[in-house]
């Protein structure tokens, strides 16, 4: 049995109830059949309602596609992906899921629990149901068919008043956010300018993949001088959002425009997709600044190491203008396999870049994840902050790559690269690439390897905390760097789910 | 699988070919040493490795070696003065041992040739990997180099000095010493030589139980010649290695270090000044398995970069599950002098074990201004500011040998290369 | 309150043996000085009983209010009110230290069934025995530990005393790196937590300390054992005299 399959078996098994199959022909149907061809990739755009333009920008990179090798450098291994054997579309409402909380995996929902998300919203991140359909949990759905889906996002998130309030300010600012698919409709002019600038089409295996056939991401362009008034979620866009096999992102802030941009759920969410391959592109011209900030907690896997999410995401942003900066703050808790280097390509002279990393691995979870600093301009800045907790049977690499070209006169950056390791059956490992072309360059790395000591823990318990709770508690300070790089709201969340993450780690 | 199969050879895949054609049937070993070489063969017939293989991502050896100039037999190579007065020398000269040499008290010494041909060295030709190509390219040609066994318990007061010199063509030499139980030596290896040539060199070391040797690589090529070395070393319980490398020439130097301390309470250090000018490509290579417990290792590498020079430095410390209480710190530190010259490092850590403290640190700076401007505050002139700075930053290193006789003879070479190199 | 019978402890790693055949009895509100020379043992047994991993109790029990407590682990132990005062407060990057005294204080307080402390609650009674204990709230904000002068790491090791509310004080040479005017602070954050249901174990090599905390009863610890008691008087005599007329008598 092809590994997709077999895994996506195993996610299901916790989920119970599934796809229904049979659709016979490509138009009528939301769920298209197994299998990538140009006929699928028609399909996509043409679901999309995309120009043709776009269409055969899709056409090309899975032409580009088919001649390239998935990638084996990085220290993860998995069973083969057989690529013809999985859905490249799916719309929204022909998945099934669980019917009822009673049927998920209560190991998930005591994480909700712990998270503090009411049952109506882990019924909405477990699949039970979507936005806007009844809830199980009340007694008569039929009478209140709406009411209740929003009822519980609007106590979380006060969504649907919230959303158009922040949308009429958005505009009123003149910044555009709304999905890629909208944006390809609307802003064609945008998109055809920028997408594909940062990540080219060709640029690697996923990459390409995902050119080929991404379905759903979010558009920003924030205009000339624009502060953005707010930080934009992805949350804010729960409605419309189904979190995508394929992503595709852009993300654009002209000369003097700020842009602050969140993605991610605390929640490990329910996801029959075993693959995800997303491409992120950010664009800062001129005195540009855009912060990007991750928290990234799909479904790892089982205790024995079975199911769980593959994300092999290429994210990448480009300081093209002088003075700009671009800044991402990573933290990585979930998902079987992480692939992700999110990177800055200091192009304009001044420019700066930023790399903020938390990567929690347990059970037995492998992450291959850091950043690449390319040093094209004059004056460039960048620094690195990697914190790797690896617990469980787990192995946690951080790859990083620095470099400094021929005329990047005064590069300059800073790493500090920190792994910690809990309990004796799992790796921690650094493998930085730091290379300097230009006498002015000044480049540090430091990297350390160590454990939680037995008098820190000691200590804490003294003091009356158990174990488990010590042991977040320090890996929490372990972390603090980074943390602090988070907006608020996400910085308190991301701590808890640290401690969650790392839950039965201690033997 | 080899990623790198080629199906046209470069000029130098096929020289090599050829002259194993031409050389086999002089080369000396036993039948079980024959089926090496031609083991080793086959894995260079598979092509060089490119940039595309992880262990050779800075020295793409298909690209660099560019030529493998033929065997000139004809010449003739001169041994050249010690490094340290007193050492006993053990010259190669164009891949020939010394047959008339004088005895080492508490060392037996032997010719690699007879070993080989006696058979009881053949062992020690084997390949790592598909891409442990110097170790290959070493087992296919080597002609001859020393074997040396020092008895249990035996301080050795005068260092003991190889010296591989060459006058061009090809020179593939070996050298092998046993440290036994609880002895104590210090050894040179000397690379050297005169007009081009390629030049392959492999050392294997076994420090035994309770052993300290200081093993001390001094490599100073013409920079027409390519160098492929390789120092493998295993220390047993409580052996105690310091390894100090000086590359100080050469066109194209590949310096391989692979030590594995499967040893309890074993410690390793690495030191290593690299001087790098005109268009040579240097690239030390370290791999270091902390296999036992409370093993220990640091390792210091100083670069200097001028000219159009290229260096590498990576370094790989592995320590396994059960090399619990490792104590690991590894620093590579660069200036880089010209805005035509590059560094690259790659300061691997790969850690299984959880109750270990491992660090790397690695910088790639200009001279600090500050101190600059404190020597010229004082009044001396920037290039001779610059120099002293340049030259301490080196000597730090050296300095780190407590032989005042070997610190002596090392600053000696460094304040000759700065002459040279000004 | 604290009762050692015959107590036998080794180092878990070597098998050493520090404690060996141990008695010793605390009563609710006494406060008792555990005196010895550097290397009798005193350090090992606080950290026995806190409960750490490093040593095995081989023989013997530890009772506390009547109950044993040598299966608990550190946190359990914390939770029935033993606190320890570390002679080596230790470091925690990045863990501020506000944010550890709540992490710490709610433990215990769920641990027992008790309600968690709200935030302004917390807050005033962290002023008030910080303004006691003449320590800047500002410190509170910075890692536990982190970059605190000896003095300072006492003074925060009291801190946590007052507001965790221990049954059984020990302080571990709580006196060892503080200037005259620390130690008076200390001393009266201590005798502060006198009262009738607490009791409070002071480890300490010198007189000087209990000076200032003074002592219903003076144990002397040599090599293992409680090799005489007596009262504050002994402290004195042992100051005076040395250890050496003690550790005579005894052999």
């Amino acid at each position: 049995m092809p590994a997709v399959q077999e895994t996506i078996d195993q996610v299901r098994s916790i989920d119970v109830d599934q796809y229904k199959y049979g659709f016979e022909t490509l138009i009528e149907s939301d769920l298209a059949p197994k299998g990538l061809n140009e006929d699928i990739i028609r399909f996509i755009s043409a679901k999309k309602e995309e120009p043709e333009w776009m269409t055969q920008w899709r056409l090309k990179a899975f032409e580009r596609w088919k001649s390239m090798e998935e990638p084996t450098w990085a220290r993860v291994n998995y069973p083969k992906i057989d690529f013809q054997d999985l859905h490249y579309y799916a719309a929204p409402k022909n998945q099934t899921g669980p019917k009822s909380l009673d049927e998920v995996d209560p190991e998930l929902l005591r994480t909700y629990e712990k998270l503090g998300i009411p049952l109506r919203e882990q019924e909405i991140l477990a699949g039970v149901r979507k936005q806007g359909e009844p809830s199980t949990l009340d007694e008569n759905p039929s009478d209140n068919v709406y009411s209740s889906g929003r009822v519980a996002v609007d106590a979380v998130f006060d969504s649907v008043s919230v959303v158009t309030t922040f949308k009429k300010e958005l505009a009123k600012a003149g910044v555009i956010f709304c999905s890629i698919s909208e944006a390809i409709r609307e802003h064609p002019e945008l998109v055809q300018k920028y997408l594909g600038s940062v990540v080219p089409v060709s640029d690697n295996f996923y990459a390409t993949l995902n050119s080929a056939v991404f379905t759903d991401g979010s558009f920003v362009y924030v205009p000339k001088g624009v502060r953005c008034p707010m930080e934009l979620s992805t949350y804010f866009r729960i409605n419309e959002k189904n979190t995508g096999q394929f992503e595709r992102t852009l993300i654009i802030a002209d000369e003097g425009a700020y842009v602050s941009y969140l993605e991610g759920c605390t929640a490990p969410q329910r996801d029959e997709n075993q693959l995800h391959a997303a491409v992120v592109e950010l664009i800062a011209l001129d005195d540009a600044e855009i912060k990007y900030s991750t928290v990234q907690n799909w479904y790892p896997g089982d205790s024995q190491g079975k199911g769980g999410i593959y994300n092999f995401v290429t994210k990448r942003g480009d300081c093209r203008g002088r003075n700009s900066k671009i800044s991402w703050t990573q933290v990585e808790t979930g998902s079987a396999i992480t692939w992700k280097y999110p990177s800055c390509i200091l192009r304009g002279d001044n420019s700066r870049g930023e790399f903020y990393s938390i990567a929690v691995s347990n059970g037995h979870q492998q992450i291959d994840s850091g950043t690449k600093m390319l040093h094209l301009g004059k004056n460039t800045s960048s620094r690195i902050i990697s914190k790797g907790i690896s617990a469980g049977n787990s192995q946690n690499t951080y790859r990083g790559q620095v470099s400094a070209h021929r005329k990047a006169a005064n590069a300059r950056n800073f790493t500090q690269c920190d792994s910690l390791l809990i309990g004796n059956d799992c790796g921690a490992h650094t493998v930085p690439y730091i290379e300097a072309k230009n006498a002015t360059a000044q480049f540090e790395h430091e990297a350390t390897t160590s454990k939680i000591s037995e008098d820190q823990l000691f200590y804490v318990m003294q003091r009356g905390i158990p174990e488990e709770e010590a042991i977040a508690l320090i890996v929490n300070g372990f972390v603090k760097d980074v943390i602090q790089e988070l907006p608020m709201e996400f910085a308190v969340e991301a701590q808890k789910l640290i401690g969650i993450s790392l839950e039965g780690s201690v033997g | 699988m080899n990623l790198h199969a080629q199906t046209t050879r470069t000029a130098a895949e096929a020289a090599l070919i050829d002259s194993f054609a031409a050389r086999i049937s002089d080369l000396p070993g036993d039948a079980e040493t024959t089926v090496h070489r031609d083991d080793a063969l086959e894995l260079l017939k598979a092509g060089l490795p490119t940039r595309r293989v992880e262990a050779w991502h800075y020295t793409d050896l298909r690209r660099l070696l560019s030529t493998v100039p033929a065997y000139r037999f004809e010449s003739s190579a001169a041994q050249v003065a010690p490094l340290i007065d007193r050492a006993e020398l053990l010259p190669v000269l164009n891949g020939a041992a010394n047959t008339q040499r004088g005895g080492i008290s508490g060392v037996a010494v032997s010719r690699l040739a007879d070993r080989l041909i006696e058979g009881d060295l053949t062992s020690k030709l084997g390949v790592a990997d598909p891409y442990d190509t110097v170790a290959a390219i070493n087992a296919a040609f080597v002609s001859d180099g020393y074997c040396l066994e020092i008895e249990d318990g035996a301080q050795i007061d005068r260092p003991v000095e190889f010296q591989n010199v060459h006058a061009g063509g090809q020179v593939h030499s070996r050298f092998a010493v046993k440290a036994g139980a609880g002895s104590k030596a210090t050894i040179v290896e000397r690379q050297t030589g005169s007009e081009e040539a390629l030049v392959s060199s492999v050392s294997h070391l076994d420090v035994a139980e309770g052993a300290e040797v200081l093993w001390i690589v001094l490599q100073e090529q013409p920079d027409t010649v390519s160098h492929l070395a390789q120092f493998t070393a295993t220390l047993g319980k409580d052996a105690k290695l310091t390894l100090f490398i000086m590359n100080a020439g050469g066109k194209l130097v590949r310096q391989e270090v692979r030590v594995t301390a499967d040893g309890e309470g074993s410690s390793f250090r690495l030191r290593g000044v690299n001087l790098l000018a005109g268009e040579t490509h240097c690239d030390v290579t370290m791999v270091l398995d902390h296999l036992a417990p409370d093993t220990f290792s640091t390792e210091t590498i100083r670069n200097i970069v001028t000219g159009k020079a290229e260096g590498v430095f990576q370094g790989q410390i592995r320590v396994a599950r059960d090399a619990q209480k490792t104590d690991a710190k590894m620093a590579c530190n660069t200036l880089l002098l010209s805005d035509e010259g590059s560094f690259s490092a790659k300061p691997e850590l790969e850690i299984f074990a959880d109750d270990v403290a491992c660090g790397h640190g690695a910088t790639v700076t200009e001279i600090e201004a500050d101190h600059l401007f404190y020597l010229m505050a004082r009044g001396i002139d920037e290039k001779t500011a610059r120099g002293l700075l340049v030259k301490a930053f080196l000597a730090e290193v050296i300095e780190e040998l407590e032989d005042e006789a070997v610190i002596e003879a090392l600053e000696k070479k460094l304040d000759a290369w700065f002459v040279e190199h000004g | 309150m604290l009762e050692i019978k015959n107590l036998h402890a080794r180092i878990a790693e070597d098998g050493t043996e520090i404690i060996r055949g141990l008695n010793l009895s605390v009563k609710a509100g006494e406060v008792a000085a555990i005196m010895g020379p550097n290397g009798s043992g005193k350090s090992t047994l606080s950290y026995i009983l806190a409960g750490r991993e490093d040593y095995e109790v081989t023989e013997g029990d530890i009772l506390f209010n009547g109950q044993s407590i040598l299966e608990m682990d550190p946190a359990e132990r914390a939770a029935t009110g033993i606190f320890l005062a570390f002679q080596y407060p230790m470091e925690i990057p990045g863990v501020a230290t506000m944010e550890f005294l709540k992490t710490a204080i709610n433990a215990q307080r769920k641990a027992r069934g008790e309600e968690e402390l709200k935030i302004p609650d917390l807050l005033k009674r962290v002023r008030s025995a910080a303004d006691e204990l003449e320590m800047d709230m500002n410190m509170l904000k910075r890692p536990l530990n982190v970059g605190f002068s000896g003095g300072e790491k006492k003074r925060a090791e009291i801190l946590q005393m007052k507001l965790l509310e221990p049954k059984l004080c020990m302080l571990d040479e709580t006196d060892s790196g503080l200037d005259i005017d620390a130690l008076k602070i200390v001393a009266d954050g201590v005798n502060a937590l006198r009262s009738p249901d607490r009791a409070v174990v002071v480890i300490t090599h010198y007189q000087r300390l209990l000076d200032y905390i003074v002592p219903d009863t003076v144990h002397v610890l040599y090599r293992g054992q409680i090799i005489k008691s007596g009262s504050k008087d002994l402290a004195l005599d042992l100051e005076k005299n040395g250890y050496a007329g003690v550790i005579g008598e005894a052999a």
